[in-house]
């Protein structure tokens, strides 16, 4: 049985680049013939996957390839998109792959593909090869802040909010930032929003890992200050008036990169033509979903208790860009709503995979030789992108000429060259180096 | 004891069913079944009075069925993925626990008769068994996802651990209990080995085995949140972290009703099970 097992992905692996080979040199050819000649010439060699998802707006691409025959229509009839409980619970089962009841791919923090490859979340610190085939969404997250410090109205700058905890601090009392995983993208955002400002996330301020359900009951009996996480629950809290949203992080880094699709790279090694027809149909899913005619229905899908399982009002107002921060300020379609294919949402930029692992070396997640460019070369697979792009006919202003979308500027003024990522680092005060 | 014998007059209460003695199902219905309806109803009254002010944090029971109606009249609607009706919800967590704590009843009477026989074995297993039965459910699921490496078994390897302890120290307590008369008598009728567990020791000791395993058998029902945290997928248990996630309190409180009336229902067929058994082999 082992030996079938192991002569198999070989076979594969050989009819995989060729058929590559093949399809990139008439990658040309491709994009001026038919949609259906392009689906017909690469049978999938499986009908099915099972792909995991957070409850959260950022992974209806998803939802919306499977209500509306996106994953049938590429020929991937079997898909399953299941529900996970946690980050850390999509972690254990992309771990464990279908093949142990587990999953194969899934909706997903930018980081965490990167980190299991490196095996640096992952048990025993056994490296587990995953894929990046498309950015899911840019922007979208929220920070919120609690009410006990309504009277600062914190939006960008916490110098203000710095004096605050401090001298909760020094009266004794815990101060609790919360995010969604160690090194995931909510940590980043969180971390470089409280640095900026001057409070030390490892020193000034607890920063504790919160699984996104617990945010709101957890404000509620005062045990956190502020918190970052994806909707509806900033808009929850709102509503609850619990707190309210300091700022939306697309205003920290505008069009930052945020979820990610990634397969484990087995699955893509063993069914290239099936994680090719998976990734189409989730592109052409991430269009409709930007097409403000489909917003209404995408709300109405993501409320289903199947999904996101959360009521359509508590939904439809920010999916449409309107964004009421709960202070009075109000935001009617908000430059830096999420967006899922608009200003190159879909594709996967190395030099944004680049900037999450520089950040991940600031906070000492990972350690300071480590080589992140040989990692994104092993993970980020755009090239994957650019041949489902080409097969789709994708218009080409679309598509990216370049695998970096150049310096990147961060609405303290730091600037992220993907050239010098070591200046970057430099640049800024607060770190913890490992 | 006494939940046998309140188990017999149960038994008793059921065989009056069958006679067609309207004035016993009377006194039955008053006896039985209005005490409990009449608290119930208060306490719901209570619910609704403290919770229908308009800044009330939990809902009443009133909204609680006006938000969870469509999931009590269709139990077995089926919509697609987890969107399940909720009899198909408890019907697999059922099958999960069934395996699980089948396997616990195995395992745990072996060695609670293993621990309770050898005053060797009981030194050295003892103190490990009672560190690792405070464990809480939910920290054994990544050590068995790190040992088995699939889920399916991670999952029912967490009902089985946690129900298995109670089944283990209360058979292990009901060997070493066994009057010093008993053993006597084997001695003096010269009972094999196998006589001696199935004669002697198996129905001296059932009533303690007996309450082990409904004690078993109510954890097992307790660690299915936990142990379909991470498969997810169709199960009461994860039916409550969904909407957990989905801050839908009214389903929460349904899932508890259900979870609470099947738990009702595994402990008193397992006392079932007992009394039945405990009789036999006395008659035997």
């Amino acid at each position: 049985m082992n030996k079938t097992n192991k002569g198999n992905p070989v076979l594969d692996r050989r009819r995989f680049l060729q058929q590559t080979a093949g399809v990139v040199g008439g990658t040309a050819l491709l994009s001026s013939l038919p949609l259906s000649w392009a689906v017909a010439s690469g049978r999938p060699e499986t009908t099915s996957a099972k792909l995991g998802f957070i409850a959260l707006t950022d992974a209806a691409p998803l939802f919306v390839a499977v209500e509306k025959g996106f994953f049938a229509a590429h020929g991937m009839t079997d898909v399953e998109v299941l529900k996970q409980s946690s980050w850390g619970t999509t972690r254990d089962n992309l771990v464990l792959g279908s093949q142990r009841n587990g999953i194969d791919g899934a909706h997903i923090l930018t980081p965490m593909p990167y980190l299991m490859s490196a095996g640096a979340i992952t048990p025993n610190n056994r490296p587990v090869p995953m894929s990046v085939l498309a950015r899911l969404n840019l922007n979208g997250q929220c920070i919120s802040v609690g009410n006990e410090h309504a009277d600062l109205k914190v939006r960008l700058d916490t110098s203000e909010f710095a004096e605050a905890i401090a001298a909760k601090r020094s009266g004794g009392d815990a101060v609790n930032a919360a995010m969604t995983f160690p090194g995931g993208t909510h940590d980043m955002w969180i971390r470089y929003w409280m640095a900026a400002g001057g409070i030390d996330p490892n020193r000034d301020i607890s920063t504790i890992t919160v699984p996104p359900p617990q945010m709101v009951a957890n404000m509620r009996v005062g045990s956190m200050d502020t918190f970052c996480v994806c909707e509806p629950w900033n808009h929850q809290l709102i509503n609850q008036g619990i707190g309210y949203t300091a700022n939306t992080t697309g205003e920290i880094w505008n069009d930052h990169p945020e979820k990610a699709f990634a397969l484990r790279s087995d699955y893509v090694e063993a069914n290239p033509n099936a994680a090719m027809a998976l990734l189409k149909a989730i592109m052409e899913a991430q269009m409709w979903c930007e097409d403000p005619a489909n917003h209404e229905e995408m709300a109405q899908i993501c409320s289903r208790r199947r999904w996101i399982h959360a009521p359509y009002a508590d939904l439809i107002d920010r999916i449409q860009g309107n964004f009421d921060y709960g202070t009075g300020l109000v935001i009617e379609d908000h430059p830096q709503m999420m967006r899922y294919w608009k200003n190159q949402a879909s594709y996967p930029f190395k030099s944004h995979d680049l900037w999450f692992l520089t950040e991940n070396k600031r906070w000492g997640y990972l350690p300071q030789d480590f080589d992140s460019q040989a990692l994104i070369e092993q993970v980020n697979r755009e090239d994957l992108w650019r041949e489902a792009a080409a097969a789709l006919g994708i218009d080409s202003a679309d598509i990216p000429d370049s695998t970096s979308r150049g310096v990147e500027t961060f609405f303290d003024g730091k600037t992220f060259d993907p050239e010098d990522p070591q200046a970057y680092l430099d640049s800024l005060e607060i770190k913890r180096l490992a | 004891m006494s939940s046998m014998q309140r188990s017999n007059t149960m038994a008793k209460a059921v065989s009056f069913r069958w006679a067609p003695d309207f004035a016993a199902i009377q006194q039955v219905l008053v006896q039985r079944v209005l005490p409990p309806v009449v608290i119930i109803a208060l306490l719901g009254i209570l619910w609704e009075l403290l919770c229908s002010s308009p800044g009330a944090v939990l809902p009443p029971p009133s909204q609680v069925l006006r938000d969870t109606w469509e999931l009590i009249v269709n139990p077995f609607y089926n919509h697609g993925g987890n969107d399940v009706g909720m009899a198909w919800q408890i019907l697999a967590s059922l099958e999960r626990v069934a395996y699980g704590y089948s396997l616990a009843v195995v395992a745990g009477i072996a060695l609670g008769v293993l621990v309770g026989q050898s005053t060797w074995a009981m030194r050295g297993l003892d103190p490990v068994f009672q560190v690792l039965r405070t464990v809480p459910p939910l920290a054994w699921l990544p050590i068995s996802l790190a040992g088995f490496q699939d889920s399916t078994p991670s999952a029912i390897f967490v009902i089985f651990i946690t129900a298995i302890w109670p089944i283990i120290i209360n058979t292990s307590v009901g060997i070493r209990n066994i009057p010093e008369d008993y053993r006597n008598v084997a001695r003096v009728l010269r009972l094999n080995g196998m006589e001696y567990f199935t004669r002697i020791m198996l129905p001296a000791a059932a009533p303690y085995i007996f309450s082990g395993l409904r004690i078993g058998v109510g954890l097992s029902w307790l660690a299915i949140v936990a142990a379909e945290m991470l498969i997810g997928g169709v199960g009461i248990g994860f039916f409550i972290w969904d909407a957990w996630n989905a801050s839908m309190i009214s389903d929460i409180i349904l899932a508890l009703v259900y979870v609470g009336i099947v738990g009702f229902v595994l402990d008193r067929m397992v006392a079932f099970i007992g009394s039945w058994v405990t009789r036999g082999t006395a008659q035997g």
